[in-house]
């Protein structure tokens, strides 16, 4: 070992003492900067995964619509071309939809969902509907039956096997022109639950036959959504498929759809980086101080040095080494408490949701029903590298005013 | 050729307008022993830094071991002077993050060369000394003699060929700079190194084989 290394060694573990208290607090400052920048990066990471898997596991990758305003979106005629997009290049399966706003009753409640018509036997092969079955089954589905979601279905008092009447708006429209049309009843067949509030929290799924029927739009459907083959970008699909599609046809992936939400998201991890690495810099700050000090009160060790044969050099070099070992030890540091923490970390928002008596605030603000995390090797190597980084540049100042200290004059001081 | 381990000739040093010396001739030969008397201020202390290149002459030459080192590059000139002098300082400077020992070593680590020979040595150089039972101490518990006495040894531990020490028992009582100075004149003696002893001490220089006097500038021998 080199002497400066372990001259710097030394310095912030003397022999004797555990621990100094200039390299204890130091330590603690950086290890704490590097747990909460970890934690969070990880929790927002994970929370964007998680809405990012959402978007696809109840969108589908890609969606073909029509622009065409005057009828409304629809399109018909669709076998033709659903059979086009079946052989297109990288399509793995797709599957019709249509959807309207309806009203739905059950005893004396009622909701006003969003009604979305699915090709029973299509829906599951683009996404992944039988993940979210809680009760029942998507079959009924074909005999008439509805599926709600578990908060509408909390909401309006139905468990599977209860009955549902559905209103749709002609009711109002042929009620002017004198007609009555009685409300459908459909038999909950399904209860599904997304875990994720805004994709599917407020939406019931029929049969698609059952839909056209209902608002009497013939054939007619609001798009097709296509399942990318696994490993294929979705955007490519998306694009090849604009060039061959006309007007008022346009595909669409996900990352489209929801271009400018993904974007917040990106955006608000970006910022939570950037407000979270002032408590890095703050310790980086208190290092470079305590350790300027601790240059002036060393001035005579560092002349004596000088004359039992280090350099000055040398001497610098052991004060740069100490920022570099703060920054390894204390985010290593960091890393085991962020780490023990997100492992624990439902455990710990639970029992503090439990201390505030707001136990079910995850689910209503976050969306989720535990709290997300997501990070890998790579996240915690350019943490680390990022707070040792910091250290060591806060190290550069002692260093510099080291380096430029006479030894004689050294010797001389106080 | 000369066998003096360093040397000064003609030597002049000022600190911008004012001259501290000038024309001093000084040498230092194996296993002399050297005492630099003089008032506070006469510049005992910037001789020696000279005479070490701590500090640079602002005229002259210096020379080590027959070999002129005036003008040769820093890193250079720190190998060198731990080979050839070793200092011990009035305030004696060890460092107190460091044990007893690891003071000691630290000369030996400094030049890359740490073994468990020189452990050896430095552990029987404080049996010599008397302070064997204070080897793994902090140094914030040793009292000024012993710390001075620990100081010496460390001054020992590189077995340079001057012993410089500028004085070592200027912070001390009548009996524990007795003490101290035994110690170091033992060790010099035991090592084969020469002793540069600055002092203000007349008992001290007068056992010395040559003695000098800085006043007014000059550096005279007293005979
Ligand atoms: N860097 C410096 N700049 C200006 N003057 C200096 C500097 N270093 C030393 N001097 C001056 O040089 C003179 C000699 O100082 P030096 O320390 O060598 O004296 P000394 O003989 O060792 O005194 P003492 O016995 O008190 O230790 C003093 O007048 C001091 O003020
Ligand atoms: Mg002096």
């Amino acid at each position: 070992m080199k002497w400066y290394a372990y001259f710097a060694w030394k310095q912030l573990f003397p022999t004797g003492r555990k621990l100094s208290f200039f390299s204890a607090m130091s330590i603690f400052g950086v290890a704490l900067g590097v747990t909460v920048l970890f934690v969070v990066q990880s929790v927002m990471d994970g929370f964007q995964h998680n809405i990012r898997r959402a978007i696809v596991e109840t969108q589908g990758d890609v969606r073909v619509e029509s622009q065409d305003v005057e009828c409304q979106g629809l399109i018909h005629g669709t076998d033709n071309l659903v059979s086009f997009l079946m052989n297109f290049p990288d399509v793995a399966a797709v599957a019709k939809y249509a959807y309207g706003i309806t009203m739905l009753k059950c005893g004396g409640r009622t909701a006003f969902p969003m009604v979305k018509g699915i090709d029973v036997e299509n829906e599951p092969k683009v996404v992944d509907l039988l993940k979210f079955v809680k009760h029942g089954s998507l079959e009924g589905l074909d005999c008439g039956g509805i599926a709600l979601s578990s908060d509408l279905a909390v909401k309006i008092g139905a468990a599977v096997g209860s009955r549902v009447e559905i209103y749709s708006p002609l009711m109002v429209e042929n009620s002017i022109d004198g007609d009555v049309i009685l409300p459908k009843t459909l038999e909950v067949t399904m209860i599904f639950e997304t875990g994720h509030h805004n994709t599917g929290r407020n939406t019931v799924f029929i049969a698609i036959d059952t839909l056209q029927d209902f608002y009497n739009i013939g054939d007619g459907i609001h798009g097709i959504a296509l399942k990318v083959k696994p490993g294929v970008p979705t955007e490519k699909v998306a694009f090849a498929l604009n060039q061959s599609l006309r007007y008022p046809l346009v595909a669409a992936s996900w990352q489209e759809m929801n271009r400018d939400f993904l974007f917040a998201l990106r955006m608000e991890k970006t910022m939570m980086f950037f407000v979270l690495v002032f408590i890095l810099l703050i310790s980086a700050f208190s290092i470079a101080g305590s350790m300027l000090i601790s240059v002036i009160r060393k001035t005579r060790e560092i002349g004596l040095i000088s004359a039992i044969g280090g350099t000055v050099i040398g001497c610098s070099m052991c004060f740069f080494l100490q920022g570099a070992i703060i920054g390894i030890i204390g985010s290593t540091i960091g890393i085991i408490f962020a780490t023990t923490v997100l492992c624990f970390r439902n455990v710990i928002v639970y029992s503090f949701a439990k201390l505030c008596g707001v136990e079910d605030f995850m689910l209503r603000f976050y969306s989720f029903a535990n709290m997300p995390a997501r990070y890998g090797v790579g996240d915690i190597f350019s943490t680390m590298a990022f707070a040792i980084t910091l250290c060591c540049l806060a190290a550069v100042v002692p260093a510099i005013k080291v380096a430029r200290i006479n030894a004689a004059e050294a010797l001389r001081s106080e | 050729m000369s066998n003096f381990v360093a040397e000064l000739r003609d030597v002049h040093k000022s600190f911008g307008n004012t001259v501290v010396f000038c024309d001093v001739n000084f040498a230092i030969a194996e296993r002399d022993t050297v005492s630099i008397c003089g008032d506070s201020g006469s510049g005992k202390t910037t001789l020696i830094n000279v005479l070490g290149l701590l500090e640079p002459p602002t005229s002259g030459r210096v020379i080590w071991e027959s070999c002129e080192v005036t003008y040769t590059k820093m890193s250079r000139v720190a190998r060198l002077r731990s080979k050839i002098f070793g200092y011990i300082f009035q305030q004696c400077n060890l460092i107190p993050e460091l044990n007893v020992v690891e003071n000691l070593m630290l000369p030996k680590r400094i030049a890359g060369e740490a073994g468990e020979a020189d452990v050896d040595f430095v552990r029987q150089l404080l049996r010599q000394t008397q302070l064997t039972k204070f080897e793994n101490r902090a140094v914030s518990t040793l009292s000024g003699g012993e710390r001075q006495k620990v100081a010496a040894i460390r001054a020992m531990v590189n077995r340079p060929r001057v012993i410089v020490a500028d004085e070592p028992t200027g912070n001390l009582d009548e009996k524990s700079a007795n003490l101290v100075m035994d110690a170091i004149v033992g060790l010099c003696n035991s090592c084969g190194s020469a002793l540069l002893l600055i002092t203000h001490n007349k008992r001290f220089a007068e056992k010395m084989q040559t003695s000098y006097v800085l006043t007014n500038m000059r550096l005279r021998r007293m005979e």
